[in-house]
């Protein structure tokens, strides 16, 4: 053994430990403090959920505000995919979280909101000059405030509704200018539009029906009390809407429904069954317009508005509200910056300029003013108002509400598919949800 | 006297500084060991005993999670009969048929290197790429299996959108990843001694004899191997039901590891999910543990006396 190595052991060990702690430094990036750009300005680190065309526009949006803005810098990073919203669970259980971040989905927002990691926004908003209620559509608006704070800010929402084929509606002998107006009318027409191979499976058909969630507040249901905060899973509404899909379970084969659906392509995709005529009418949303243009641009076709029951006991002009939602982690240690580029993000020229692009409505009353398209597209004409109605429906601040949703989707499948009583079904979420709300409250509560 | 006393100490010097360089040798390894597998697995333990959400500190609620899993979760027990169903037919199939395969292609046949390399390819395809191709082949009205099935005047099932069919489809799936076994399978035939085929042929026997005398039996401690490693692996069943069917439909592939990971990443009950990775740890070292009881009685070595 040599008494005098060149190189001890010791050297050998610092060489080894000496990358992996810097290493582990770099990776960690938890504790940052104040960070500034080389000129000086203070940067703000922006994870996004967008990712392909939407990320492309919202860099967009980006590089304008780093042009314009002489204080603050944003440094967009794309965490995209279902990976990414994971992702942000474990930033904030590791306090390493960005100082803006829109990898929140609008149901995720009560539960983060109140485990006591987010900035409420409402100083900010109020010393901007800045009115959630007078400036957001009121489903929007609704769903950004927990316990009657403000968590999160939208740039964009959605609106439902059924596109249908209006040369189907003539070849069958309905009226295209005078497509349903009521459930009823909607069941006709479907059974209408439906035909049928020789060997008894679907040669086309005319409309099948999804999401119990949004069809309940058609037929008048709802899913929570914000006000008693009581979960409300048993409402009649919630029933009727439930006991109305069975009946398409009843009427159709929805197992070689589906199989037939498969056969096509997806609807982002030129063989999408609607694209091609083999579906007469299709729940969908204003995005729909962008791939129908793209795919199928010779195709007729008109929409109407989700169809409430003829006996008035339903809601008109209903649709869900939500999708990504922006929020300032607590642990960001430079709120004013944070909020210098979102309360620039969320004014109506950018969110008007994001929402075109993205081909989504605009959550902000005054962006659907700055933008012509927004009201002379007639798509658009018919979309805005409803997302700007009352009967906008957005994620139930609830805690809970990401486990109720699929549940909820359980629920739908088991009575569509498996032969569920609907009542029955609809009890038992209702004992299973108010149980969750308990252990999840007792949890909150300490 | 003293000599050999120096002697001896410079020896356990020399013994002391050697464990020392080895230890340390053997440091990143024990440091990594501790970080990233002894210290998670006892945290998941005691997380095992608390609520605890990732974001806020656990809290300690006894064994309310396990009593949650057992009487209130009917997901739980769905999803453990589902697994075992995987256990119960899908792992023997796939044994057999990674046998039958290894067993066709113990050859000396032209081209046989090639024809290995063909049923070997697919188990090193991703799973996630295997999974989208047989979305496709699966499909109830184009996929290829059912084109194929009318062919023969046969009307095939809905597949992966029939709960009665989604873990047959899967186990069917399976089947084009018994290249892994069976190059196992073809090593250890290989090992089999040229000898006791000769003794045999030499006493008459004949093909179902030979297999079932010699083949079989020499087999078996590789054949044990693959069925512990099994086991393990279709507990832990996940990538092709979260890439396919995300549980569905009817929750009739909703397995107990994407159960798990529901909890723990959707729904952030880290806490729940620990209880059911223990729950699962429990129940994969019992059944293996059962495997290795019996299998005194049908696993032979080779220099054992009997």
């Amino acid at each position: 053994m040599s008494s005098n190595p060149l190189v001890t052991r010791r050297d050998l060990l610092r060489a080894a430990l000496l990358p992996a702690g810097a290493a582990a430094l770099a990776a960690s990036g938890c504790g940052r403090g104040l960070q500034r750009t080389a000129d000086g300005r203070r940067e703000v680190v922006y994870w996004t959920g967008w990712s392909g065309a939407e990320l492309a526009e919202q860099e967009k949006l980006v590089a304008q505000f780093n042009r314009e803005n002489p204080r603050v810098r944003c440094r967009i990073l794309t965490q995209f995919g279902q990976s990414g919203y994971q992702k942000v669970r474990i930033a904030f259980a590791g306090g390493a979280t960005p100082d803006v971040m829109s990898t929140v989905w609008a149901e995720e927002l009560a539960g983060y909101a109140l485990r006591g990691v987010l900035t409420p926004l409402d100083d900010y908003l109020k010393r901007s000059g800045r009115d959630l209620d007078a400036e957001f559509t009121p489903g929007v608006a609704r769903m950004l405030r927990v316990g009657g704070q403000t968590y999160g800010l939208a740039v964009t929402t959605n609106t439902a509704f059924i596109a249908y084929n209006r040369s189907i509606f003539r070849e069958v002998g309905l009226d295209p200018d005078r497509p349903p107006t009521t459930t009823e009318e909607l069941d006709r027409a479907a059974k209408l539009c439906t035909e049928y191979e020789a060997n008894g499976s679907f040669r086309r058909y005319g409309f099948r029906p999804g999401s119990l969630q949004l069809w309940a507040y058609v037929f008048g249901g709802q899913w929570y009390d914000v006000a008693s905060g009581t979960v409300t899973a048993a409402h009649p509404g919630n029933l009727a809407a439930l006991t109305w899909l069975q009946s398409y379970a009843r009427e159709y084969d929805l197992r070689r429904m589906q199989a037939f659906q498969t056969t096509f392509g997806s609807d982002q995709t030129p063989s999408g069954p609607f694209f091609v005529g083999k579906i007469a009418m299709w729940q969908t949303g204003e995005w729909a317009q962008e791939f129908i243009r793209r795919y199928a641009p010779n195709l007729d076709w008109g929409w109407f508005a989700l169809p409430p029951p003829a006996d008035g006991t339903g809601r008109t002009n209903v649709t869900p509200a939500g999708g990504s939602v922006f929020v300032i982690p607590k642990a960001c240690p430079d709120k004013e910056a944070a909020w210098e580029f979102l309360n620039w993000l969320t004014s109506p020229g950018p969110v008007a300029q994001f929402c075109k692009g993205v081909h989504n409505v605009p959550p902000l009353i005054a962006a659907a003013e700055v933008d012509p398209y927004f009201h002379t597209d007639p798509l658009y004409r018919f979309c805005v108002p409803i997302a700007q109605g009352e009967n906008a429906f957005g994620p139930p601040p609830t805690p809970v509400w990401p486990t109720y949703s699929r549940e909820i989707g359980r629920v739908e499948e088991k009575v569509m598919l498996g032969g569920a009583d609907p009542k029955q079904a609809l009890e038992e979420l209702q004992r299973r949800m108010e149980k969750e709300q308990r252990l999840v409250g007792e949890d909150l509560g300490r | 006297m003293s000599l050999t006393a120096t002697r001896a100490a410079r020896e356990r010097a020399r013994a002391a500084r050697d464990n020392r360089t080895g230890l340390l040798f053997a440091l990143p390894w024990l440091i990594g060991f501790a970080v990233f597998f002894a210290y998670p697995v006892l945290a998941s333990l005691y997380y095992s005993l608390c609520s605890y959400d990732a974001i806020r500190p656990p809290r300690f609620v006894g064994l309310q999670n396990f009593q949650r899993l057992f009487f209130e979760d009917d997901l739980f027990w769905k999803s453990l009969g589902n697994t075992l169903y995987m256990v119960a037919f899908g792992l023997p199939v796939g044994l057999i048929a990674a046998l039958a395969i290894a067993l066709l292609l113990h050859q000396k046949l032209r081209g046989i290197a090639f024809y290995r390399t063909l049923f070997y390819l697919p188990s090193i395809t991703p799973v996630v790429a295997t999974s989208i191709l047989w979305l496709w082949l699966l499909n109830p009205e184009i996929g290829l299996i059912n084109v194929a099935l009318a062919k023969l005047g046969i009307s095939g099932p809905a597949w992966l959108t029939d709960p009665a069919w989604a873990k047959p489809a899967l186990i069917l799936m399976g089947l084009w990843g018994a290249g892994g076994g069976m190059v196992i399978y073809l090593a250890a035939l290989q090992d089999i001694p040229e000898s006791l085929y000769e003794a045999a042929s030499l006493d008459g026997a004949r093909g179902p004899t030979v297999l079932f005398r010699i083949t079989l039996p020499m087999l078996t401690p590789v054949i044990l191997f693959n069925l512990i490693m099994g086991l393990i692996g279709t507990f832990q069943y996940f990538t092709q039901a979260y890439v396919m069917t995300s549980g569905g439909p009817q929750d009739s592939t909703t397995f107990y590891a994407l159960h798990l990971f529901n909890q723990a990443f959707l729904d952030f009950r880290m806490g729940y999910a620990s209880a059911m990775a223990w729950v699962l740890f429990l129940i994969t070292l019992a059944c293996a543990l059962l495997v290795f009881k019996t299998s005194a009685r049908w696993v032979y070595y080779a220099g054992e006396e009997r």
